[in-house]
């Protein structure tokens, strides 16, 4: 798929999309709200004669020491076998546990069994759905003492273990980075040739005792340090495929696909760099 | 609490609100302390699943306003996790929830309204194919009616109410006019998908009797018996015709 900037695809704007058919390099859509056979899903699968679909998991729980949830697994698996997006992606991260789904996305310590955990799992849905699968750093709030690796150093053994792709959220990184006292450009030494996607999108600036706290609530436009990280990842990884995400207090669409078009002018100025170089 | 089996186990009697073993001494500490970092998951899971069950029970929720809804579907939330991810599947249990919740008490109809939107839900969630048609039913003997049994087709719920339900729902809708809503009177509702949306149709006392009878499992026959004793004047073959032609009924499989 071409590095273009595409936009999430939410309810309230799909009858929008579905009638003016706005330019946008490509729909992200939530593999869970996707998997019956209501009228949206239906009008989603007709939007796919016209743009390219991003399928974003969010309940695989790839990090759960339960293993992956079979019947779940092959709900997503038949949803993406009808829908053939060019990319599919879920987080490095749990939300399952004891038969409790949290509807959260989990933080997990970085140790080697966590690994283990998290590389069999990925070999697993990968399988399920005969595609490599693209894996998200997520937004993290804490982070445990036990651990042993980075989050970049995870990822990076992740993706040389299973082959899979890796999703760079340049807003996670900075949520995380502010929330853990971690420097964000530690990011930048993932592995280029397996980088997928970016993900952009706004967060929330929250008070925890005094001391801010960032939170990503998908709820505003995209904050100046993610852009300018995201100039860097361009710089040092190349142009992608770029979702911008808004999910909370959703916005008019217009608003949406301005941010996109923001996206889009940082990638092509991107890419003019490097055939300038 | 490092193996990570031990630590989620953990993690999760920390969201669910039961005793987490200490959970907070494995996280890393600093400025910001382990328990405020914890309740940024904390509150996350409650504020939303109480939003997924705002989409799924929109009418309790233009009944009740905003700030008794969230109360009451936290509640809800801290009693009743969900078992898997697909958030427009949660929420079975919050009409019973409803029906039991004290400070509801006062909103008699409330618990139906709720197990309205959810059967509305369940409708917009299903397939529109796989519904029987006259013609399937025409290519069968004729002999063979009076001992078939049918099923529902997918999304289709059976409501019947002591309460108004379908005018309550009615009058909160966005767009309905201004004025009082009569609260006297009950009604028998099938609500399915039609089309591109979820709808429900007012019945007839024989034709409710009719549907709950073959939904119970009753051959064509005994419903139709079941549906004369509820309504003397009940016609059959009027009465099934309209039911055929909803698409109440699961289509036959070969």
């Amino acid at each position: 798929m071409e590095a273009v900037a595409g936009i999430g695809l939410r309810g309230p704007h799909l009858a929008e999309i579905a009638r003016d058919r706005p330019a946008t390099g490509f729909l992200e859509i939530h593999a869970e709200n996707h998997l019956g056979r209501s009228p949206a899903v239906q009008a989603v699968e007709r939007l796919r004669e016209h743009y390219p679909l991003s399928v974003h998991a969010v309940g695989l729980s790839l990090g759960s020491a339960d293993g992956i949830d079979a019947g779940h697994l092959s709900r997503v698996a038949a949803a993406v076998r009808r829908l053939q997006p060019a990319l599919v992606s879920e987080h490095l991260a749990w939300s399952r546990f004891g038969g409790r789904y949290f509807n959260d996305l989990l933080p997990l310590p970085y140790t080697e069994e966590a690994l283990a955990v998290v590389a069999a799992n990925v070999d697993r849905v990968q399988q399920a759905l005969g595609r490599r699968l693209s894996i998200e750093n997520p937004a993290c709030y804490l982070g445990f003492r036990h651990s042993t690796l980075s989050e970049p150093e995870f990822l990076a053994e992740l993706v040389r273990r299973t082959g899979c792709g890796l999703l760079l959220d340049l807003n996670n990184v900075v949520v995380t980075a502010h929330n853990l006292r971690l420097d964000p450009r530690r990011w930048l030494d993932l592995p280029a040739e397996a980088i997928t996607q970016f993900h952009l999108a706004g967060h929330a600036v929250n008070d925890a005792d005094g001391e801010t706290i960032l939170i990503d609530d998908h709820g505003s436009r995209v904050r100046g340090g993610v852009w300018t990280l995201f100039d860097e990842a361009v710089a040092r990884f190349g142009p992608r495929p770029t979702l911008v995400e808004w999910d909370t207090d959703l916005p008019p669409l217009a608003v949406l696909l301005d941010e996109a078009r923001t996206a889009q002018q940082h990638l092509s100025a991107g890419a003019a760099r490097d055939r300038a170089a | 609490m490092t193996a990570l089996r031990d630590l989620q186990a953990a993690f999760a009697a920390h969201l669910a609100g039961e005793d987490d073993g200490g959970l907070a001494g494995a996280i890393a500490g600093d400025s910001i302390p382990a328990v405020a970092r914890l309740q940024v998951h904390h509150n996350h899971v409650r504020t939303s699943l109480a939003s997924a069950l705002a989409a799924t029970f929109p009418t309790v929720q233009a009944l009740v306003g905003e700030d008794f809804f969230k109360a009451m579907a936290r509640a809800f939330v801290a009693a009743s996790l969900p078992a898997q991810p697909v958030l427009a599947e949660y929420g079975e249990g919050f009409p019973c929830f409803v029906a039991a919740w004290a400070p509801a008490r006062d909103l008699p109809y409330l618990a139906d309204v709720a197990r309205l939107d959810w059967a509305l839900n369940a409708a917009w969630l299903a397939p529109e194919e796989g519904r029987l048609s006259a013609v399937q039913l025409a290519g069968l003997p004729a002999g063979r009616l009076p001992l078939l049994r049918l099923a529902l087709s997918p999304g289709t719920t059976r409501l019947a109410s002591a309460h108004p339900v379908d005018r309550i729902w009615a009058a909160s809708q966005p767009d309905a006019p201004e004025g009082e809503v009569a609260l006297d009177g009950g009604v028998r509702l099938v609500v399915l998908r039609q089309g591109d949306d979820a709808a429900f149709v007012q019945l007839e006392a024989g034709e409710a009797a009719f549907l709950d009878a073959v939904a119970e499992g009753l051959t064509l026959e005994a419903a139709a018996g079941r549906a004369a004793r509820e309504q003397g004047d009940f016609d059959l073959s009027s009465g099934f015709a309209r039911l055929l032609g909803l698409g109440c009924f699961a289509a036959l499989q070969h």
